[in-house]
């Protein structure tokens, strides 16, 4: 009964960190914020031993600050699918300057309002980003900025709609939720006190961590390092480290991964080129592989085809033609599997950049303009017939 | 030397100061660039004698915050004296005239704003007084009604539109909408103490209001209104008929209701009063946060709202798209992991993955791209008559479960001995209805038990009955004893029984 009870216990811990990786804001809207909320203690000091992470609690937000990240361009906000486009961004950061200053509620109106007085700031002008709220695009822009908050949780919709908005037939109002706008940025320093030029410099600057002067603190920094790349990259190839991380790993490895795997439920896979924790519950990424599904289909075949290639003669550059190619030439046979119209070859094209994409974000491809190269790991996705087990019904 | 054109504020003679640099600005606006002590001392003396040395103190002073220039006087002089006193032409300097000009600002805005509204309403208290007092009356001057309804309410026009603007004002302040941030941190302490200052008077005044508007019963109000409507249609066409006074009746009645809700029960969602006096107080708070991050801001803290405007500028300033979800990532640290999916390849740690075996791929994912397996669906059969018996049967049950809830669900209480004889249907309801009440909840204070159904449908009011008894009840089925309870069911679905 104890036991049953213990392990019921390291199920929701286990499943409340899964939860984090995903989404590092969680809000009573999540179903696994009661247990992240009641494990919370606990969840803290495991994120600041084995991360250095801070996590932030309070009944309206549970927020695990990923800092000190070295930021990936494939994972930005994303609406519906599609990544946000730079002007979004700003509005975006706009908006939330807005709600800053806010009330306890808001209408998108009135945040409009505000975004106009706020979008007069001269260097956004000079970089071109102009806001009048003239056009119906405009509020387009502003309603899809809407739903990033409500899906954050900064804004609650009390009433009304943005699609009613867009067409300037109506207007919505929200809660603010103050809790979960104070947990929004996962900076080190604030932007504001950073007078760097150069977005490089800018982006360091912000995400730069301070340690103490000490074998001790510096052994954990190392430690923390890895384990977040571990945490939070599909893969950590040994070619990426420098000489500090690699002389831990070559001493720590096993003691770090039972670390990492023992409360996580993630599991590692340790080969000669890097070390990939993978997840079988698929609760920690957005992507998967495999995965069903058109697109999933497709960039497992793309994959394959890739590793075949790679096997036969390693470090080749493929052209992506060539590969659309190849999949023109098996489409016929998956007519009937894929979604409507996907042979034609202009949507073949699509599909085979999304795949890329994919296999670009797990880090198994890199791509020099149009040529892909596969990455050690990709091996894993080459095929090889099924072997049949038991006998033959 | 350091300028600081906002420190005669906090200066002890500030209201001096203050008067002084209004004789400029005074004077600045027909043209009058430099004055003399004398000039100025001349302006002092409409609100009071000031001493010449006072007033050249006080020019000494400003000059040397920065709000003033002075320059040697070469004018002509007439005695002795002033030939051997130091002698000084004053002009406001750019930054005195910018302080000065924020300054009043912010009297403008909030502070006489303020002020005008404790005054309408002190005019508004007066009158409402007055009215009463003639409303007491047995032969009221109808003249003196009309005058004092027809000043009551154009007091009460400008006090709702001045509260308005003074309420706009106040949240431009708060959000350092244009915004002097120095003249604001300045002024700050004036501003709330305007503030305090108004809250309260508005809490007497509008109270005191309240009171007397209770006191005035509808016929008093009546009577009073018809009287101004009788007045108003004799006095625009000598027409006294019906329908014109019925009209302008109806229009001062509008306009007393209007009246009621500004100054109504505390209650109100629509009291006015309230509300401002709600707005005004929470306006201080606000202020102090502003004053704040605004001094957060000048000790070089960081401000989240700063933040995300600095944020907005390097995504605007990045170069690509790429850069910019990067940014995002590192600056938000929203962004999910990501991990490969599926089972792990069992191998040494040295083998190289090129070397180790491969992924086991589903056959049929792998050939379909789904896991599951699709084939023809299976033929739908027609339910048809099926549903409509089940239907049938669910509307009799339904009307059945109704008859019963209207026969238990009368809203007044009853003992549980008078119940009468149940159907079957009646008595499960019952039964039900007593398991809710006693698994509920223990017994509130006055030794009943609330609770109510879980589909919220009947809310159930149980009180044991003291001595003892024990309460029959027939049933088609059968009798059941209980102790003996008074049970209220009330039907919370709104539907009326007949």
């Amino acid at each position: 009964m104890i036991e049953i009870e213990q392990r019921r216990l390291a199920a929701e811990r286990a499943r409340s960190i899964r939860a984090l990786l995903h989404e590092p804001m969680l809000t009573p809207a999540h179903a696994v914020f009661g247990d992240a909320r009641r494990h919370r203690e606990w969840l803290r000091a495991w994120f600041a031993r084995e991360c250095g992470w801070p996590l932030i609690d309070s009944p309206a937000v549970v927020r695990l600050r990923k800092q000190g990240l070295e930021g990936d361009s494939s994972r930005g906000a994303e609406l519906g699918g599609i990544a946000l486009s730079r002007r979004r961004y700003v509005l975006l950061c706009l908006a939330l300057a807005g709600l800053e200053r806010a009330e306890s509620q808001i209408t998108l109106g009135n945040l409009a309002q505000r975004l106009l007085g706020l979008a007069g700031d001269p260097k956004l002008v000079e970089a071109g980003i102009e806001f009048t709220l003239g056009n119906h695009e405009e509020r387009r822009d502003l309603a899809a900025v809407a739903k990033l908050l409500l899906g954050m949780g900064v804004l609650k919709r009390v009433a009304g709609d943005e699609q009613s908005y867009v067409h300037g037939s109506g207007d919505a109002l929200y809660d603010v939720d103050r809790h979960v706008l104070s947990a929004t940025l996962a900076v080190t320093t604030g932007p504001s006190l950073v007078n760097a030029q150069d977005i490089y410099t800018q982006i360091a600057a912000v995400s730069t961590e301070t340690f103490p002067d000490s074998d001790d603190a510096r052994n954990r920094a190392i430690r923390h390092r890895l384990s977040r790349r571990l945490l939070d990259d599909p893969v950590m190839y040994y070619d990426e480290l420098d000489s500090a991380e690699t002389e831990y790993l070559t001493k720590q490895r096993p003691h770090l991964l039972r670390r990492l795997t023992e409360e996580t439920g993630l599991v590692a896979e340790v080969r000669a080129e890097g070390i990939a924790l993978l997840d079988p519950n698929g609760e920690t990424t957005d992507y998967g592989m495999p995965e069903e599904g058109t697109e999933g289909h497709i960039t497992l075949l793309v994959a394959e085809q890739l590793a075949r290639i790679h096997r036969e003669t390693p470090n080749s550059e493929i052209t992506q033609d060539s590969l659309l190619r190849h999949l023109i030439e098996i489409a016929p046979t998956h007519r009937t599997h894929w979604k409507k119209d996907a042979t034609k070859p202009e949507n073949l094209k699509l599909l085979l950049e999304v795949a890329l994409e994919k296999l670009v974000a797990l880090r198994l491809v890199a791509r020099r303009n149009d040529t892909v190269l596969a990455r050690p790991a990709l091996a894993r996705y080459a095929y090889r017939p099924a072997t049949i087990t038991g006998g033959q019904r | 030397m350091l300028s600081s054109p906002f420190a005669y504020l906090d200066a002890p003679d500030g209201e001096l100061y203050r008067r002084v640099l209004a004789a400029f600005t005074y004077a600045k606006e027909r043209f009058v660039v430099h004055l003399r002590p004398e000039d100025i001392a001349e302006f002092l003396a409409a609100e009071g004698r000031v001493p010449l040395e006072t007033v050249e103190s006080k020019l000494k002073q400003l000059d040397e915050w920065g709000n003033l220039r002075s320059d040697p006087d070469t004018g002509r002089v007439v005695t002795v004296e002033d030939f051997y006193r130091a002698r000084k032409l004053y002009q406001l300097t750019a930054e005195g005239e910018a302080a000065a000009r924020a300054v009043q600002l912010y009297e403008r805005e909030i502070g006489r704003r303020g002020e005008l509204q404790t005054v309408a309403l002190e005019d508004i208290r007066v009158r409402i007084r007055n009215l009463r007092e003639l409303g007491g009356e047995t032969n009221p001057d109808p003249a003196k009604i009309h005058n004092l309804l027809l000043e009551l309410f154009g007091r009460l026009d400008s006090l709702a539109s001045n509260a308005q603007a003074f309420m706009n004002s106040l949240q431009r302040t708060v959000d350092l909408h244009d915004v002097d941030e120095s003249a604001f941190l300045a002024y700050k302490d004036r501003l709330i103490d305007y503030l305090q200052r108004f809250v309260s008077q508005l809490a007497n005044k509008s109270h005191d209001i309240a009171g007397t508007l209770k006191t005035f019963d509808e016929e008093i109000a009546h009577r009073l209104l018809t009287i101004a409507a009788e007045r108003e249609a004799y006095d625009a066409a000598f027409d006294e008929s019906a329908d014109a006074v019925a009209e302008r009746l109806a229009e001062w009645e509008h306009r007393w209701s209007g009246l009621a809700t500004w100054f109504g029960p505390a209650t109100d969602r629509h009291n006015q009063a309230n509300l401002l006096r709600q707005r005004a107080r929470k306006a201080i708070p606000d202020l102090l946060e502003t004053v704040g991050i605004l001094q957060e801001r000048k000790t070089g803290h960081s401000d989240r709202t700063a933040d995300f405007l600095q944020l907005a500028r390097w995504f605007a300033t990045a170069p690509d798209d790429a850069t910019a979800h990067r940014l995002w990532q590192v600056a938000f640290g929203l962004s999910t992991a990501r991990h490969m999916t599926g089972e792990v390849v069992d191998a040494e740690p040295r083998t190289p993955w090129g070397e180790a075996e491969t992924v086991d791929i589903a056959p049929q994912l792998r050939a379909t791209g789904t896991y599951t397996k699709r084939g023809r669906p299976r033929k739908i059969e027609d339910r048809t008559a099926a549903r409509a018996k089940l239907a049938e049967k669910a509307a009799k049950e339904a009307a059945e479960l109704q008859s019963a809830q209207r026969r238990l669900a009368t809203g007044e209480p009853v003992k549980l001995s008078d119940l009468g004889q149940l159907d079957r249907l009646e008595f499960r309801l019952l039964l039900d209805l007593l398991g809710n009440a006693l698994a509920a909840r223990r017994p509130g204070r006055d030794g009943r038990i609330h609770t109510t159904t879980s589909d919220g449908m009947l809310g159930i009011v149980l009180e044991p009955v003291p001595g003892g008894a024990i309460a029959e009840i027939t049933t088609t089925d059968g009798v059941m004893y209980a102790p003996e309870h008074l049970i209220t069911v009330i039907d919370r679905t709104g539907r009326h029984h007949d």
